[in-house]
Order: C-alpha cells, then structure tokens, then sequence
C-alpha cells in the first residue's frame, strides 16, 4: 500500500510537471523546434530582450495589473468595510452573493458580457471604437475585486469590533480611527488581496481577450497570437520567465503568511 | 458626520460599480441574445442555437468524462496528502499549485509539442523502434488537456476538508471496530462530500466553457460551446449569436451548480484560490 | 439644574433593535465621585446603558443630560467620558507605552508632557517598566491595568466599565476589585460599572442599579438592595431566599403558612397579599418542637462555611444554611426573628422565583436524562 501510494504521487507530480518542464527545456533549445532538442543555447532569451514587441507588451502588462490591482484594492477595502459595517442582513447577503458572480461565472462569459456592455455603450455614443486600455482596466478591476474583498473581509471579522469604538472613545473621528486602528489590524489581508490581484491580472488571457482594443496587447495576449502560428522557443523563454517572476510573488506571499501566522 | 451617513458613502462606489459592471453586462447578454444586428427584437439567435445541439452535446459529453477522471486521481491524492506530516502537506499543495500560476495557454502548447504526431511521445517511440501514433487531434487529447488543466481545482477542495478531519475521529472509528474500507465509507467520505462537490464545480465550469484546449489539443476539429462563442463574437462579429451561446452556457452552469448544491448544504469546501 | 450634583441624567430612554425593545423608558440618574454598579442578568439593558453614555449607540426616545447638559447626538469622541472594554480592546500594533499615550497623542500633546503623564499612569496602575512590552504578551491582569491607564489618562470626569473582570479567574478579580475602588478613590471621579456579578456589585459600589428586562427593578446602596429588595426578582438575584406567599394581616404581623408572624414592615393594607423574603441565614434550626415552623430535610450540601440543607414546610422546600449537620429525612423546627422577615408588594415576578422545590430535583433529572442517552 504504502509503495503503491508513493509511486502514484510521483506520477501524479509527473503529470503535472511534463509540460512545464518540456517548456523549460526547449526554451534552451538551439534549432527553431520545440520537439527535437539540438543543443543548449540562450539565444531565444537574448531575442526577446531585443524584441521591442515583447518588450512593449510586458510594460503593458506590468502597467495593467499595477493599475488593476491599486484600484481594485481601494476600492475593495472600501467595500469589504462598508459590507462589514452593514447593518442589514438582506443587503450585506445580496451584495455578497453579486461579488461571487465573476469568480462563478465562467470567465468567457464574464468577457462577452462585459465586451458586449462596452459595445452597447460605444454605439450609445457612437464612438468608433468602443474597446481599449480602459474597457480592459475596468475589466480587470472587476475580477479582481472579489478577491480583494474575499482576503479583507475575513480579517475584518477576526478584528475585536471594540477596537474602533475604543480610539473613538480616546478621542478619533470614525474615519482616524479607521486609519490609526483598524487599517493596521487588516493590513496583511488588504496587502495579500492586492499581490492576489496583481497575479491574477498578470496570468489574465480569456477576460482580456474580450475586453482590449487593438492598440494594447499584454503578454497573455501576445503569447495567444504567438501560438495561432507555429511556435519558435521564443515564446517557451518568454514563458518561463514569468513563470520565474510568478514563482517569486507566491513566495512572497507564502513567507509573508508563515511570518503573520508566527508573530501571531 | 452620523454613521450610517458615513456607511452610506463608503459602500456607494462598490454598489454602483458591482450594477454597473456586474449585473447590468448580465442584462446586456440577455438583450444582445433577444435583438438582431439592428436592435429589433428577434427570437432568431435563439432558434439558431439548434444547430449547435451536437456542440453543446459533445461539450457537456467531454466536460462530465474529465471531471469523473480528474475526480478519481484527486480524491486518493488528496487522501494521501492529507495525511502526511503538516511541514509535508503544505509543501505537496504548493508544488501543487505551482503549474496553476503558468499561463493555460503555454500549458496547454506544451501538451501539444508532447502529443502532436512529430511530438515528444511520438519521438520516444520512433527511438524504441514503434509505429507513431495518433495522439493530437482526438477527443481524448481534449479531455487530457481539460483534466491536466483543472486538476488543482479538484484536489485542492477536497484535500482542505480532509485535512479538517480530526485524527480522534478516525481512532475513535476504529475504536469502534472499523477496518480501513468501513472507515474510508462510513467516515472519510461522508465528512469529505462538501469537498467533493466544490471540486466538481470548480472543474466542470472551466471544462465546459473552454475554447483554447479544443482548438489546440482537438486540432481544429473538435468545436466546444467556447469555441462556438469565441467564432461568433472575434471572427463572424455576430454579438447576438454570441450573446445567445452565452446566456445558454450560463443557465447551463447555473443549472449544473443547482444540481451540486443539493448534494450539499453546508458552506464548507468554498472556494479555494 | 446644575445645582443637585447629578453628572449623568438619563431621562425615558427607550431603545429597540429591531423591533425589540432593549431598553423600556429607562430614568436613571447618576451623582458625581459615586461608584455606580449597573446590575442584572445579560440581556437585561446593562451594556446598552453604557454604550448610551458612551454615545455609541443613540436612543430612539429620552434625553442623556451631562452635568446638565443634553448630549443627544454628540459623537463618542466628543464626549468626557471613557471606556474600559470588555476584552480590554488593547490596541495590538502599540506597545504599552504607546497605547497609554493613545488618547494625548490624539490631542497633540507635547511629547515631554506625554511622556510625564504616561509615567504617572504607569505608576498608578503598578506597571512601572512595561513601557516597551507587547500589549498581547501581557497577562489579563496586566492588560486590564493598561487599559485602565489608557482610559484615565485622558482625565474623564466619568469612567465607564464594561464588565471589567470578568475575563480574569477568580483569585485576580478580588484583586483587582480593591484596586479599581483605590483607584477610584484616588482620581476621584465617577465609576459606572457594568457586571451580571452580585457579589462584585455588593462589594465594590455606593449605588447598586439592579436591571431586568430593560427596566431598573431598584437603586440604592448595598445595604438597601440586600436587606430591602423591592420584589421577587431583586430578592432572588442578590442572593439566596426564599419567598413565600403571605398575608398582611395588620402592620408589624404577617401570616404565613398558616401562622402569624410579627415583623418590622408596615404601611400595607389590611390583609393585603404580599410576598415575604427571608434569608437562608437567617433561619436558625431548632428541635421540632421548639420551632415556628416544622418540617423535613430532603436534601443537605456541604458548602465549606456552612452546610446547605432544604427543608420541606406543607410542600415548599426552603433554605436554609446552617453550620450543624442535619440527616435526610430528620424533621426539625424552624425559628425565625422578626427582624429577619421582609416583606414587598406583590409584583409581576412573584411566584417566579424564591422556591427551591426544582433546585436538587432538576439536577437529578438531568442526570437521569444524560444516563438514558
């Protein structure tokens, strides 16, 4: 039993790793194949710091899940405490169940809908185009709020409620008490929501894809019409840095974790 | 400034951006479906939707044969996971995690470069003397991409309400005389069904809804709902056909979703990110 | 108005949270330097008269005066008035000096001045060198003596408490009974103290507000609530007693179970129906023959002090606490001194409680109940 279960989970780690590590592989691949590997080489890295086109869209997509992410945890925070505060059970329930529909609703739908509202308005007011950086910023921001809500909430129940109404009755308005009081007791939820939201925007292809005009590509989409062609390792060295880059985040965000957890 | 004044305002801006880019884009899926190019009511996208029966056939066909699969490899991973020692287990869930986080669409490139007929597997096989054989292209390589895709969703729910389940109330069954099948039925699975059921959601939504792995993995030849969507809105630009497609896909999850909730009652399981 | 000494005027408070009603025209007034107990079972209002003082919550209806004043609608921190938290609600990202300092640094006080006013404070609740020292490493003990310092430092003419100590075990709470009232003495302001514990209002305050059900069933000192509860439920929640159904058959006689008894009390119609209070206490047990009263043991606890016995007169079972034992089943006499009687008008808890037929007999229901399962 005990082997049995032991070689089941290297294969199931098998599994999962193959293509990631066939990527890895063949982005050091000398030729132009991604099956036939000829020798080790960093040209196809080299390439892509020379290509502007890379380049571009990597700063688009830095620029957007920057953007995104500071929006939508601003205005999440916002919500989660306005939710938390929320006297009525009806509304706070509702309001609940409407931040759940993106993360249930399959993203495809979550763009057309979303494409088709941005449509709906353009020819509302009869622009010629009606989809680009911000029908995608606003897009983004809309995904990622749930998630910031969903990490701030729960920190704002763990908080005592007397912390507020103690700074308030040592002489803080509402609103200084919320920022000398209980902003640091939420704090490593809002900054997880926001690394959450930053990474979620980063790896984003399908929302995107309905919701960006022709003048901004990020780095999903350029890897999706990259692969409408045949496929040179370029892009598998493209890959695998921000497979490094979203490696370092989840490491920063899981040693942040460990750390509140010990001081806790 | 009276507090609930102040609430008024802080919860304001969410409200009105969760209408506006929320439910009210629900509603436009709804009109697009409902209207024609010209915006006169038609009930056309919907009549239209006949020819796709055999698209959305296939996809709930694929979709329930990968969530079966992903659900029988998930849950005695999970299980062995789950009773591993705490520095191990957590260690497992990130490895776990860890391909989620690279971009679906090079995952599912990288199934391609193995399976395609001058593919890895294919290469391996001509070096030990063996015919190549057709992998690419098969309603199999599809349902593959969509297991290998979604598996983290599956073993994710299911390892966390395991991992709940306390050590006591395994001795405490096997105190009162159960071997490791009674304990695995009468114990772990019942406390594990909440688990179970989110998985199953949280598979079958991204499986039935895909467009990627089918072009990529079924070789142009196999046409899932997404497909059919991603053809209408970005290559025939027909919004209302598109629309329609949409909203039947959602009453579809919506549906499925009703189904698994009847199954279970209680919140746990939840979602998992 | 400013002239009858009163700091806090609470006047037809009604509060209701959805649709109940929490607190029923509630009139309370409170005299400054007093340590004022607010006293009763939870849910009975006591925290939410706190939080009215405090102006965390605005009543529906009735008017908050201080020294005079109306402070309908002023907002927490406007108020001179502070808080001690249930749970302390220590601020947990300040160290202890910080939390202390709280309140001042609000107010821009000169950093020199915040540091003599913390150091006094530091002194005053005995935590001299815990400056720097994490606020959620600290004991209960420790962390009720920040919270105290906390508060006072701001220098509020009221100080209100909100069950104080009910988070410490037991040997501490006595403690820090004698050091609140110290401290109380010291600053010489007023205490507003919230507890459900009888004998920490007994001990602690010059005015006791008993509470039921969102109406003040009696105020007075101590003394008063105990010796001259104003019905059945005072008479039961401070203390033990039993209360029997009498009649007044004229002023200083009552009967009871069929025999008069005098007393002190008079001022009450001609046989009119009234409910007696007497102590266990002050019970004393004698031969049968001897007593007044004549009944038998059904049940005896040893209690350390004094042994608790129940004795069965025509179908009620009293209490009675003594410090000779006495077997189940003996039949003894009962004297009782006429100073030891007390009588109230009938009100709406008479019958509800003062018997102790159910005291023994539900514990051993329960016990059958959980041996059946």
């Amino acid at each position: 039993m005990k082997t049995l279960s032991k070689i089941f989970t290297a294969l199931m780690f098998l599994f999962l790793y193959a293509p990631l590590l066939v990527m890895v592989f063949f982005s050091f691949n000398e030729s132009k194949s991604t099956s036939v590997f000829t020798g080790f080489s960093l040209k196809w890295y080299s390439e892509l710091l020379n290509s502007s086109d890379t380049i571009t869209a990597l700063k688009n997509t830095l620029i957007l899940a920057v953007l995104s992410a500071v929006i939508a945890t601003l205005l999440g925070t916002l919500a989660a405490v306005g939710i938390y505060n929320m006297r009525s059970k009806v509304w706070s329930s509702s309001i609940m169940s409407v931040t759940n529909i993106p993360m249930m609703n399959p993203d495809i739908v979550t763009g057309v809908s979303l494409m088709l509202l941005f449509v709906f308005v353009g020819r509302l007011i009869g622009a010629i185009t009606s989809l680009n950086f911000f029908t995608l910023l606003i897009a983004h921001i809309t995904f990622n709020l749930p998630y910031v809500i969903l990490n701030v909430l729960p920190k704002l129940n763990q908080t005592d409620p007397h912390l507020a109404e103690a700074a308030q009755d040592l002489g803080c308005t509402p609103i200084k008490s919320f920022f000398k009081v209980v902003l640091p007791a939420i704090y490593s939820g809002i900054l997880s929501g926001f690394l959450m939201a930053f990474t979620l925007s980063l790896d984003d292809f399908v929302i995107s894809y309905y919701t960006t005009g022709a003048d901004f590509q990020t780095l999903p989409l350029k890897i999706f019409s990259m692969t409408k062609k045949v496929v040179k390792p370029d892009m598998y060295a493209l890959s695998s840095v921000i497979f490094i880059t979203v490696l370092v985040l989840l490491l920063i965000i899981n040693i942040g974790q460990i750390r509140t957890r010990k001081s806790n | 400034m009276k507090p609930s004044l102040l609430n008024r305002i802080i919860n304001a801006p969410y409200i009105l951006w969760s209408a506006i880019f929320i439910v009210i884009p629900l509603f436009i899926v709804v009109y697009y479906a409902f209207t024609d190019a010209n915006g006169a009511l038609t009930l056309h996208n919907i009549f239209e939707l006949k020819e796709y029966k055999h698209t959305f056939l296939i996809s709930i066909w694929y979709s329930v044969i990968a969530t079966v699969i992903t659900l029988i490899i998930s849950y005695p991973f999970a299980y062995i996971m789950s009773r591993k020692s705490v520095n191990k287990q957590q260690m497992m869930m990130m490895l776990v995690m860890l391909p989620m986080w690279m971009n679906l669409l090079i995952r599912t490139y990288s199934w391609m470069n193995i399976l395609e007929k001058t593919g890895i597997i294919n290469t391996l096989l001509g070096y030990m003397g063996l015919s190549p054989l057709k992998l690419i292209g098969t309603p199999g390589a599809v349902i593959l991409g969509m297991v290998y895709n979604y598996v983290p969703y599956m073993i994710l729910p299911i390892y966390s309400v395991m991992s709940k389940i306390e050590p006591s109330l395994l001795e405490a069954a096997e105190d009162l005389g159960s071997n490791g099948f009674m304990k695995l039925k009468k114990v772990i699975f019942p406390l594990s069904l909440p688990g179970v059921v989110s998985g199953i959601t949280m598979v079958f939504v991204p499986s039935v809804s895909t467009f990627y792995i089918s072009q990529k993995l079924g070789g142009g030849k196999i046409m899932l709902i997404g497909d059919a969507i991603e053809r209408q809105i970005q290559t025939s630009y027909n919004y209302n056909l598109g629309a329609s497609l949409s909203l039947i896909l959602m009453i579809l999850i919506l549906i499925s979703m009703a189904i698994m909730n009847r199954f279970t009652s209680s919140e746990d399981g939840g979602i998992i990110v | 108005m400013k002239e009858n000494n009163n700091i806090i005027e609470l006047k037809n408070i009604v509060v209701e949270f959805d649709g109940e009603r929490v607190l029923d025209n509630l009139s309370l007034a409170i005299k400054d330097k007093e340590f004022v107990t607010l006293l009763g079972p939870s849910g009975c209002g006591k925290t939410t008269t706190l939080r009215i003082i405090a102006g965390f919550i605005e009543p529906q209806a009735g008017d908050v005066l201080f020294l005079g004043d109306k402070i309908n609608g002023v907002p927490p921190y406007k108020r001179s008035v502070n808080t001690i938290f249930q749970r302390y609600a220590l601020f947990p990202h300040y160290n202890v000096f910080e939390n202390i300092a709280f309140g001042l640094r609000v107010k821009k006080t000169p950093e020199a001045e915040v540091k003599k006013q913390v150091s006094e404070m530091l002194k005053l609740v005995n935590l001299e060198g815990f400056e720097k020292r994490n606020v959620s490493k600290l004991s209960g003990g420790q962390q009720q003596r920040v919270a105290i310092a906390r508060a006072v430092i701001n220098k509020p003419k009221v100080l209100l408490l909100d069950e104080p100590l009910a988070a410490l075990d037991l040997k501490l709470r006595k403690d820090m009974q004698n050091e609140l009232k110290n401290i109380q003495k010291k600053l010489g302001i007023t205490f507003i103290f919230v507890t459900h514990d009888q004998e920490e209002a007994l001990s602690m305050s010059d005015t006791i507000v008993v509470m039921n059900e969102g109406k003040i069933q009696q105020i007075g000192t101590p003394q008063d609530i105990y010796n001259e509860p104003k019905n059945a439920f005072v008479a039961d929640f401070i203390g033990e007693s039993n209360i029997i159904d009498g009649v007044m058959v004229k002023d200083f006689v009552v009967k009871l179970d069929g025999r008069e008894f005098s007393c002190f009390d008079s001022g009450f119609e001609e046989n009119e129906e009234v409910d007696v209070v007497i102590r266990p206490e002050d019970v004393d047990i004698v031969p049968p023959m001897q007593g007044m009263l004549e009944g038998e043991v059904t049940s005896l606890t040893f209690k350390g002090v004094h042994y608790e016995i129940i004795v069965d007169i025509e179908g009620f079972k009293w209490m009675i606490q003594t410090t000779d034992e006495h077997k189940v089943g003996e039949t003894v006499g009962l004297y009782i001194e006429p100073d030891a009687i007390h009588i109230m008008k009938k009100s709406e808890y008479s019958g509800k409680y003062g018997d102790y037929s159910s005291y023994s007999d539900e514990i051993d229901m329960l016990n059958e109940l959980e041996e059946d399962e």
